[in-house]
């Protein structure tokens, strides 16, 4: 293999290298001649100066920086002194002092990078030349808001990134690229790339920290990431320094928020009123007590948040450093639920030996503590509790019924319960680069990454939900540590109009999780522990003490990997690559795949038939095709088998731990496999005024892995067994355009559109070995309805197909019907055979649309996004609305248009399964930057912002944006956390 | 820091090895490279046999052979536990191969066997010694028991006794299996303990001489309808082998027998399936087969389910004087233990649907009652209203369990699967259908005497005459919810004796096919060796 030829050869270069340096390191001090200031300018191909261009004497600590109009001055020692000119985007170049006074130098634009450049693996390309699809966001197009993951950063920017998030600042969004493409939950979310490190915990960067989010999106561009890049791959760049610039940057909000909408449920007095009218009382046990308690508002409250971000750093010739501190604080609109979060971020940067060899360094930590509550016991409560009964009774008791499982007094629930999440991720990485060649250069880039969990619980002894305990209380503290080496070699020539880029590597992962352990015990003498001393419980029998039950969870992967890209004339692009990848987490027979990848691009307006065309500035069109892997999701030691408790056992006068087999081997468990093909137009017209990119895709996984495949019990060990099995087909097209609608110096408008479609298909469920129809997934219960199913995965069906009851409007006596298999309609509940298939969650249309203005010192945007086409099933209304329950919980105004008599009223039939489209006005911003003629202040903006001003949809839910992520889609079940407005005010300052 | 740089170091090694190594130590649980590998580990790993026994035992199997038979209903009220129309599809006889129990229990039934042919395997690769003879006794028995409680269901299966099988297997019929019982017990039940008062809790739940003849007495006094070969001296010589073991006798406190302190001390218990409310899960007697209204009464920290009952016929049954066995249903007026009476507070409306005077709030005196009259053109649903709550007798024969949790609501009341007062009854119908008698030291001799033993110790008035019939009678007093009545009912041809409740819209099917259950269609699918039983 050539990678591994190089791989050796280098090696034994680098050696000798490192061993050369450390010898004729110290001595290169050069001998002080009075200084002699030289002055001069740097200007561009068109004669026009260039500021920021930075000027340094080679091997020396001296540097310095253009003015606005690319003038300089520096001191000089020596005439031999050389000068380096460099610039992003233009060719360095260098220039002997000599006896020169004045310099002045043009600087020609390089035509290896060509404007705006990508980050890609394992390195960087020109936007122009890439042949792959990628979304780059920057910065100033990143979503606004209180905003406490980066991935809300980029919804609903990036064609094809289905994003999804709820108002809890607990949990992360959900995020999908270019359709589910998997059965596992848990395993739909893209790999994220942080400066470099793969596989980075997400929330160690601060959103104000990033500089760019480049979102790989086909297996062209992914498949250098191999196993664990079919869900397409998020590479971060976080801000840096420059050399021979001083930064210091503040940037800071405050936002209010408040739910946005709430389910109408009744009063006390309406549900009083409503009972009368249909000659029912409340079930006397529920204790009337002339109440009108709102327990919506009872627990919810009005959300804070705040934020600051303090960076700074600054850079000598040799040297770039950057300090970042981060604190974000947001009080939720759920009583007692928070997140308090710092992340501080340190790097350095060393260049040595003419930049032969340079070092980094980067050592982030975030700390986080959050506040939860129960949130499935509330949610449900909050809606359905009793609004006739007061929070409390006259003795001050909370009002409760214990003997009605399930139904809890919300404020209780809040009250009487600590849920503590705290978590501290820690990363640190160091990178070494050494320039062997001219050409050639050797990466070493290494990091560790600790992930540390713990989680303190106390239900204190008013409990709703640890009744009679007296107090329970449950810590538990997991520690997830992940190591990764990435060693590779790239060797970039350009001869003529030939541009060749190599790369060949080596890449060993090891990720370690659940290294920790979890208690719980009970029965204290009062509540002023809380859950701060186990000790001090007092269980009465065994039973009273739990420990968690989660196993140290080890994956090793490692990975070779090469890649040529190829381009003549910069107007014919190829790229090759090819990466073998082994996991730990297969079975014994599989455990290595190849992942390899074509594409090709062509530059046609670099052709000279296009040099007629002056409007089309750029014309690429690009094809690819590649191969790429999944293994996430499961437990690393899903193949072997293994031993655990399958439940205790009379033994002897004990109960004891019974072992047995909890899960059958499977050596042939292998990778997920998903091959894109991709061909992408890429367009730019009238001077770059519209910018345009065109994709379609088709994007097949095979052996799907299920954990759920029913073997006979008669042969294996369980019922079930995880086995590669299926294909699911994901087809679409997407479309961004960005356009300069207006362009005038004190004005200007900008349009930004991206539209995307996707179908999901399951292509088959079954292989000679094992066999399913289908699957019956989203078993949400409901009265009467334990066992039923909502949703199916079936061949030929998109994945989130709702299998529900045919609802056949109302008979005579108000009483809702269905359709039975045979045609029938009746009145009564029918049988799970009379399913039929009611669409599908998958939206047909995600669109984003943004729209920036600018005038003078004013800066506007705003940005619509939603969705098209997609169905969600309203279990929580469908759960509330049963009449004849009036009489022990409350209904909601829905429920007034009903027939008491209506018995079957509640059943989980397509009478719930509504249109989730969409449109949603995310976000305004209107901005005002302050132009001061202090020479410190680099800028100073303030702005005002808006999220979430208005939805238009036809939903009858709280929000039509629901979890689209796992294998049951658009099921919005009566447990998420309502959705916000917010406003905010924030400023920037830079120094 | 420190960490940092050493993984500095092992990465740079690494990278110039170029490792390949994916082999990760398995940290934190057991496989098969260190488990079992000693005494202890070999003792737990037998566990999983009575784990897997206890966790569908009183609840789905229990359902399998009660709930078909006018024993046991759960009708819908309003809709709820109608689920799905499963509970009408035990009480009409109405199933089908995709039927959630048929396929439920049989994954549960080839999950024991399957284990107990692993560990077979797995005891067999031990040098030879008294504790692997001892172990294999152990394994094979509850391999036997776990195909005799499959058989009784499914009648024809397939017959797996290695692990592991490298083809599906085939379907085996009912003769062969009985056969492989009876000569697999045979051929270990010397190796095995007999129970005395000294190792009563030592092998309390595990397989003894006693529990081998226990299943062997079954086998036998149902060889003629499950073989078509009658062998009732050999059912009359099985059940001498305990009878005749001195390790038994009836506890007069018949009670005592399903309280929730059961257990190692109860004399007449055979084998038993232990439950504990807070560590062995699934037993849920007072969960389901009990009522809300009478939970404070009980002390229970949980309301009751309104679910299961009995039916008018079956309660018709329990007709002696004097018989203790008859306090164990709750009917009629309900009074506290201090005799005042339970009152529910609530309005003349709740309480009855029907009535059609102005509101008012009452004080109802709780009265469970015995029929179970269906609303007018509903699927077998008593209604939703308090007095449709309390339609249906209910039972406290597996006492409720104080320390149940209203989370799990788990009984601990141990399951006795098989016992004393059984076998005497099943020597008895034995010898009415035709074995010879035999003396044996302290049990009677004669039907009528043993009927009379049994019925004296719960003070119920003696017999006068016995025939099969008032056998059959006396089986369903004495062994009321114990997971036998499908069993007896298809022994004397009466499994298809339709019991229609007031407005029934379904009627039994009473083709007689529907004494075994189908192979699930799950697993038909899975295996196509197998052949569905006649009539699915």
């Amino acid at each position: 293999m050539i990678y591994s030829i190089l791989l050796r050869k280098g090696k034994k270069q680098f050696l000798l290298f490192l061993w050369f340096l450390a010898f004729l390191a110290p001595g290169t001090y050069a001998s002080s001649l009075a200084d002699k200031p030289v002055k001069g300018n740097v200007k561009d191909e068109k004669n026009a100066g260039i500021p920021g261009v930075n000027v340094r004497i080679k091997g020396q600590n001296v540097a310095a920086t253009t003015d606005a109009s690319g003038n300089f001055v520096i001191k000089t020692k020596s005439e031999n002194d050389v000068l380096v000119f460099s610039f992003v985007g233009y060719t360095t170049k260098e220039i002997t002092v000599g006896n020169q006074s004045e310099i002045n130098v043009t600087l020609e634009v390089d035509v290896k990078q060509l404007g705006e450049v990508v980050v890609t693996g394992y390195g960087s390309s020109s936007k122009k030349t890439i042949t792959g699809s990628v979304s780059s966001i920057t910065a100033a197009n990143f979503n606004v808001g209180a905003i406490a993951s980066p991935g809300q950063l980029l919804q609903g920017k990036v064609p094809g990134l289905n994003i999804s998030r709820s108002g809890d600042p607990n949990s992360e969004p959900s995020v999908i690229l270019r359709g589910p493409s998997t059965l596992r939950s848990g395993a739909q979310e893209p790999f994220y790339v942080i400066d470099g490190v793969p596989g980075a915990s997400i929330s160690l960067v601060a959103p104000a920290d990033i500089e760019s989010i480049d979102v790989l999106r086909d297996a062209s561009s992914t498949a250098i990431y191999g196993s664990r890049a079919a869900n397409g791959v998020i590479m971060i760049t976080t801000k840096k320094s420059k050399s021979g610039e001083s930064r210091l940057e503040y940037s800071t909000y405050a936002a209010v928020e408040n739910v946005s909408n709430k389910i109408n449920m009744l009063s006390g007095d309406q549900l009083r009123q409503y009972l009368k009218d249909n000659g029912q009382s409340l079930t006397a046990a529920n204790n009337d007590a002339g109440a009108n308690t709102n327990w919506q508002d009872e627990v919810q409250r009005t959300g804070y948040s705040q934020n600051h971000n303090l960076s700074y750093g600054g850079g000598s010739t040799n040297s770039t450093y950057g300090v970042s501190l981060n604190y974000f604080n947001n009080k939720g609109i759920i009583k007692t639920t928070s997140l308090d979060r710092m992340i501080i971020k340190a790097y350095i940067n060393s260049r040595f030996f003419n930049d032969r060899l340079k070092l980094s360094l980067n050592v982030t930590n975030s700390n986080s503590n959050g506040n939860d509550v129960f949130q499935s016991e509330l949610f449900g409560n909050m809606l359905t509790y009793l609004p006739t009964v007061n929070v409390f009774r006259p003795d001050g008791s909370y009002t409760e019924d214990p003997t009605r499982g399930g139904y809890l007094n919300p404020v209780s629930i809040i009250n009487n319960n600590t849920y503590e999440k705290k978590r501290n991720d820690l990363l640190l990485s160091g990178i070494a680069e050494v320039n062997i060649l001219k050409d050639l250069k050797y990466t070493l880039s290494i990091s560790s990454q600790k992930n540390e969990f713990k989680e303190n619980i106390y239900m204190n002894n008013l409990s709703n939900l640890a009744l009679g305990l007296n107090g329970k209380a449950q810590r538990s503290v997991y520690e997830n540590t992940q190591n990764v080496i990435e060693s590779y070699f790239n060797y970039d020539k350009y001869i003529g109009n030939h541009t060749l880029k190599l790369l060949a590597g080596y890449s060993w992962q090891e990720n370690r999780g659940n290294d920790g352990f979890g208690a719980s015990t009970r029965n204290f003498y009062n509540d002023a522990l809380s859950f701060n001393n186990l000790y001090l419980g007092n269980p009465k029998v065994l039973a009273d003490v739990s420990f968690l039950d989660k196993s140290i969870s080890t994956l090793r992967l490692i990975s070779f990997y090469g890649r040529v890209n190829y381009s003549y004339d910069n107007k014919y692009l190829f790229q090759a690559s090819l990466r073998k990848d082994g996991s730990s987490a297969f079975g014994a027979n599989q455990r290595w795949g190849y992942f390899p990848s074509f594409s090709a691009g062509w530059r046609i307006s670099q052709e000279d038939f296009m040099k007629n065309l002056p409007a089309i500035s750029e014309l690429k069109l690009r094809a690819g095709y590649g191969v790429s892997g999944n293994s996430a999701g499961f437990d690393a030691f899903t193949s072997i088998l293994r031993y655990g408790s399958v439940g205790k056992y009379y033994s002897n006068g004990d109960v004891v731990n019974a072992i047995g087999v909890v899960q059958n081997p499977n050596e042939d468990l292998k990778w997920e496999s998903t091959s894109t093909t991709n061909i992408g137009l890429d367009f730019s017209l009238f001077n770059s005024r519209i910018n345009g990119t065109i994709d379609y895709y088709i994007k097949n996984t095979s052996d799907l892995i299920w954990d759920q495949y029913p073997v006979s019990t008669t042969v294996y060990f369980l019922p079930t067994i995880t086995a590669n099995v299926g294909k699911i087909q994901n087809k679409g097209i997407e479309l961004t355009l960005d356009a300069s609608v207006v362009k005038k110096s004190d004005f200007s408008w900008n349009v930004a559109l991206n539209l995307a479609h996707n179908d999901n298909k399951v292509v088959s469920l079954s292989n000679d070995k094992f066999k399913v129809n289908s699957i019956q997934t989203a078993f949400l219960g409901g009265k009467g309805q334990s066992g039923n199913w909502s949703q199916i995965v079936q061949e030929g069906y998109p994945l989130g197909t709702f299998n529900l009851w045919h609802y056949m409007g109302k008979n005579e006596n108000g009483v809702s019907t269905y359709q039975k298999a045979d045609g029938t309609v009746v009145a009564s509940q029918p049988l799970t055979s009379d399913y039929t298939i009611a669409g599908n969650a998958q939206p047909d249309l995600i669109y984003g649309l943004n729209n920036t203005f600018r005038y003078k010192n004013f800066d506007f945007n705003f940005f619509v996004r939603g969705t098209v086409g997609n169905k969600i099933l309203n279990m929580t209304l469908a759960a509330l609305n049963s009449p004849a329950d009036a009489k022990n919980q409350n209904i909601p105004a829905f429920t007034l248009g009903e027939s008491f008599k209506d018995i079957n009223a509640y059943l989980t039939s397509d009478r719930y399964l509504e249109n989730g489209s969409y449109l949603r006005l995310d976000n305004a911003t209107l901005g005002y930057s302050v132009k001061t003629n202090a020479n410190s202040i680099k800028k100073l903006r303030f702005y005002v912002s808006a999220t979430n001003l208005f939805v238009i949809t036809g939903y009858r839910g709280i929000d039509p944006e629901i979890n689209i992520g796992g294998l049951t889609p658009g099921i919005d079940n009566r447990n998420f956390y309502p959705k916000t407005r917010s406003f905010l005010i924030g400023a920037n300052i830079l120094f | 820091m420190k960490k940092f740089i050493q993984t500095l170091l092992i990465g740079l090694t690494l990278s110039a090895t170029g490792c390949t190594d994916l082999d990760v130590k398995v940290e934190s649980q057991y496989t098969n490279s260190n488990f079992p590998d000693n005494a202890a580990s070999y003792a737990a790993i037998i566990g999983p046999l009575y784990t897997q026994l206890s966790s569908k035992f009183a609840i789905e199997y229990w359902r399998m052979q009660e709930l078909s038979t006018e024993s046991s209903i759960i009708p819908a009220r309003d809709g709820n536990y109608d689920d799905g129309g499963v509970f009408r599809n035990f009480h009409y006889h109405s199933w089908n191969a995709d039927f959630t129990y048929t396929r439920d229990v049989w994954q549960w039934g080839f999950g024991g066997i399957n284990s107990t042919n692993r560990l077979i395997n797995l005891f067999e690769g031990t040098p030879e010694s008294a504790t692997k003879k001892a172990a294999l006794a152990e394994v094979k028995t509850m391999r036997a028991y776990f195909y005799f409680l499959m058989m009784d269901l499914y009648g024809n299966l397939p017959l797996v006794d290695k692990f592991p099988v490298s083809e599906q297997p085939k379907t085996t019929s009912r003769d062969k299996i009985f056969q492989f019982i009876e000569s697999e017990l045979k051929s270990v039940v010397n190796d095995l303990p007999l129970k005395t008062n000294a190792n009563a809790v030592q092998f309390y739940g595990r397989p003894t001489k006693g529990m081998a003849y226990a299943i062997l007495t079954k086998l036998y006094l149902n060889a003629e309808y499950y073989i078509g070969k009658p062998m009732y001296n050999e059912a009359v010589a099985a059940a001498d082998n305990i009878l005749s073991s001195g390790a038994y006798s009836l506890d007069s406190d018949f009670n005592s027998l399903f309280s929730p302190n059961n257990g190692p001390s109860n004399k007449e218990t055979i084998f038993a399936v232990p439950y504990d409310a807070l560590l062995i899960p699934g037993n849920q007697f007072t969960r389901f087969g009990f009522t809300p209204f009478l939970y404070l009464k009980y002390e229970l920290q949980f309301r009751p389910s309104i679910a299961m009952s009995t039916t008018p016929e079956y309660y018709k049954l329990f007709n002696l004087k004097g018989d203790k066995r008859t306090d164990n249903w709750v009917v009629g007026k309900q009074y506290n233990f201090d005799g005042s009476p339970v009152l529910y507070a609530t309005t003349a409306k709740a309480l009855d649907n029907n009535y059609t005077g102005t509101d008012k709030a009452i004080n109802w005196h709780v009265e469970i009652t015995p029929d179970l009259t269906l609303v007018p053109g509903k699927p077998m649903d008593v209604g939703n209203d308090i007095l449709g709550q309390c339609k249906g007798i209910r039972s406290i024969k597996f006492y409720p369990d104080k320390n149940t949790l209203a989370t799990t609501r788990m009984n601990g009341n141990d399951f006795p699967a098989f016992r004393l007062s059984d076998i005497i009854l099943m020597k008895a119908e034995a010898i009415l259908r035709g074995a010879s008698q035999t003396t044996v030291a302290g049990v009677p001799s004669t039907p009528l005497d043993m009927v009379n033993m049994i019925r004296a110790r719960v003070g119920a008035e003696a017999a006068s005459k016995i025939d099969l019939d008032e056998l059959l009678n006396e089986r369903a007093r004495e062994l009321a919810w114990e997971g036998w009545r499908r069993n007896d009912l298809i022994r004397f041809n009466k499994y298809e004796v339709e019991y229609p409740l007031a407005n029934d819209i379904f009627k039994m099917d009473k083709n007689p096919q529907r004494r075994i259950y189908p192979i699930p269609t799950t697993e038909m699918k899975l295996n196509p060796n197998l052949v569905q039983n006649p009539g699915y």
